[in-house]
């Protein structure tokens, strides 16, 4: 009897943890399912909605919230927050468009690239050294590079022309192979090597080892300070090289460009399941959720709704996003020690043994 | 024995720097930042520093950033930094009550007080209960106002005077900001020092006080010392969100307009000031007085360099460094002191 209840017992427990092992594969895949619904969704009823011209400036519009997400996904996973990102890509445009009427790209856009180096530079020694709260230090960087940008254009958007200047947005925008032009080519060399080196070095895994807890990092023998400024940096850069090739393309830059990147890239970032506590999330999640939302808010547009309509929209989803994860962290330190929890565990420690 | 001797010598010094900044030694700062206006315009480097005109402009600035900042020192104070959706409920209430100045006065004031409850009742439930990230959650809150506002008035600006064509109501509702006593006080600067001086009181003398300094400075010990943690962090968001709400009303009486863009800039303005008056982002340090000084500073600091043609944008990047100056000098001598691990 007590045999046959074990083997009962056995299967029960055998199909809980299958319950559960499906259960994690469905939050594992949750970004693709969701992309995959969206996609499906839009391209079933949304107007004009599935053909190569939309699918590609979907493409051509993600690319920057995309390139900006690499980065910013990495500080996250740091457990750390890049709030001055958006204003880092018009900063570094801006430099970029103002220098070249001097020097020309080939001198102007390294420059910018450096100046977005800097300010993250300098936002990683503030959080990493200083130790001052890094919601705090990007707040206080994002003012300053506000007042940057508009002292360097005295308030006015910068825009070149040119045969040289124009040729560079033609290249940057026309369609080298069918649907993918020279920048969405870059956006997905961008989105490989991020990848590669977040998921399969040994910088990536510190990342993931600092934000899941710093001082079993540094117990570790990680240096937590260098990964921090590291993820800061990657993040400022990647911002400015977003800003920069955006500028590049359209030959223009205007001083806000930047400010709906902020909002954009936290609520994809999110969504594609990087949690703002850190250690947990990915790249190519991140990137994938930039795409969702795109899709979604073109969607919206080709349903036929107005600007504000998207605003709005956005502004709810990342309202719904933060309100979630914040909701899910709080269930999950409620049920933390209580005995249900306990005893699954234990069971699942007796199963091992 | 042993363990009492024990203790950090370190935490028993007190810092000449950060006792400066603290309370009462921000008003020297501001007699120096009066002293060098003076110096300047004794140099002729600006003119028009030491005029009736200049003073009252000062002190109207100082009293609608006062409004704000107080309420928002409550949150600075239970630990939780700053409520970056200030702006867009100034621009919401302020537009709510311009809508609703066609049923009166007193609807429309009562309707832009009602829309700030709300927006603070909201932050202080998820940020309170579900313990939501503050910055990320009123950055968030900021964006669905916004959304709000660009949703109902699709990019408009609304007049009072064309919303309604009773004078009497936009009379009334002009006086908020222009009416002054005897030629020379303010409304918003009234109930700016009366904001001080509850707030003050409130912070120091009472029970929820010192509740809201357990949970700023200690939010573990305050919570298993019966504490209700929760609702003390839902009381000062929803504390910040009312005195924006009067600070919105001011300001739109100012503009006379109400708009999706009306005070923008004072996120981040509030948040210096109650940081350079001595109120700690570590929360449970600090007091209001301080804070009206910070704001004193940063209006003088304002003024002046307005004076001496540094534009708008420019001021920024100051104000920004000197922000990210200030906090970072403050967790540098309290860690140094032993006093705080952040």
């Amino acid at each position: 009897m007590q045999r046959l209840y074990g083997v009962w017992g056995g299967m029960m427990r055998k199909n809980k943890l299958d319950k559960s092992k499906l259960l994690a594969l469905g939050d594992r895949f949750r970004i693709y399912i969701l992309f995959g619904v969206i996609f499906i969704f839009m391209s079933l009823f949304a107007p004009r909605f599935f053909n190569s011209y939309n699918l590609t400036t979907i493409l051509r519009t993600v690319s920057m919230n995309a390139t900006i997400a690499l980065g910013f996904t990495i500080v996250m996973i740091c457990g750390e927050m890049d709030l001055s990102i958006g204003r880092t890509a018009t900063f570094a445009a801006v430099i970029a468009l103002t220098l070249q009427k001097k020097f020309g790209y080939g001198i102007s856009v390294p420059i910018a690239v450096l100046a977005g180096a800097g300010v993250g530079l300098l936002n990683g020694i503030l959080v990493a050294k200083i130790k001052i709260n890094s919601f705090i230090v990007t707040i206080g960087t994002m003012t300053i590079l506000q007042g940057a940008t508009y002292t360097i254009t005295g308030g006015n958007s910068v825009s070149l022309s040119g045969d040289k200047v124009f040729a560079i947005s033609d290249f940057l925008a026309k369609p080298l192979l069918p649907m993918l032009p020279p920048r969405v080519l870059l956006t997905i060399l961008f989105v490989v090597v991020f990848h590669l080196f977040v998921s399969n070095s040994q910088w990536g895994r510190n990342f993931y080892m600092v934000g899941g807890n710093r001082t079993t990092a540094w117990l570790a023998g990680i240096n937590t300070d260098r990964i921090t400024i590291t993820a800061f940096i990657l993040s400022s850069t990647m911002a400015a090289v977003a800003g920069i090739l955006f500028a590049m393309e359209s030959s223009a830059a205007t001083l806000n460009m930047g400010d709906n990147s902020l909002m954009y890239v936290v609520s994809a970032t999110i969504i594609g399941g990087t949690a703002m506590s850190g250690g947990k999330g990915g790249i190519l999640r991140s990137v994938v959720a930039v795409l969702s939302l795109e899709m979604l808010y073109t969607g919206t547009i080709l349903f036929g709704f107005g600007n504000e309509v998207k605003i709005f929209i956005s502004g709810l989803i990342l309202a719904l996003v933060v309100l979630y994860e914040a909701y899910a962290s709080y269930k999950h330190e409620k049920t933390i020690g209580q005995r249900a929890v306990l005893l699954e565990e234990l069971a699942q420690a007796k199963e091992k043994i | 024995m042993n363990g009492i001797q024990k203790v950090d010598t370190r935490a028993l010094q007190t810092n000449r720097f950060s006792k400066l900044l603290s309370s009462i030694g921000i008003y020297a700062i501001a007699a120096l930042f009066i002293v060098l206006g003076v110096v300047l315009q004794s140099m002729g480097i600006i003119n028009n520093f030491l005029t009736t005109q200049n003073m009252m402009n000062i002190v109207d600035a100082v009293a609608l950033l006062g409004i704000v900042a107080v309420g928002m020192a409550f949150i600075t104070y239970s630990g939780h930094y700053a409520d970056l959706s200030a702006p867009t409920t100034i621009a919401l209430t302020g537009i709510v009550s311009v809508e609703l100045l066609r049923f009166g006065f007193i609807p429309a004031i009562m309707g832009a007080v009602v829309v700030g409850l709300i927006i603070g009742i909201i932050n202080g439930i998820v940020i309170g209960k579900f313990k939501a990230n503050p910055i990320i959650w009123t950055l968030a809150m900021s964006y669905v106002s916004m959304g709000v506002i660009r949703f109902v008035w699709v990019n408009k600006q609304i007049y009072p005077d064309v919303i309604t064509d009773d004078p009497f109501p936009v009379m009334l509702f002009d006086n908020i900001y222009r009416f002054r006593f005897f030629n020379a006080i303010s409304l918003p600067l009234i109930i700016m020092l009366v904001l001080v001086v509850v707030g003050q009181f409130i912070l120091k003398r009472t029970a929820f006080g010192a509740q809201l300094k357990l949970t700023g400075s200690a939010k573990r010990t305050a919570k298993f010392s019966g504490i209700n943690v929760e609702l003390m962090i839902a009381l000062a968001f929803i504390i910040s969100a009312f005195t924006t709400t009067i600070a919105g009303l001011a300001i739109t009486s100012l503009s006379r307009v109400g708009a999706y863009y009306n005070g923008a800039g004072y996120d981040f303005r509030a948040v210096t000031a109650i940081v350079i008056g001595g109120m700690t982002l570590a929360g449970g340090r600090g007091s209001i007085i301080g804070v009206l000084g910070g704001t004193l500073v940063i209006g003088l600091m304002n003024n002046i360099m307005t004076l001496l043609g540094v534009g708008t944008f420019s001021q920024d990047i100051i104000r920004g460094a000197i922000f990210i100056l200030v906090v970072g000098i403050n967790a540098k001598t309290l860690r140094s002191m032993g006093r705080d691990d952040a």
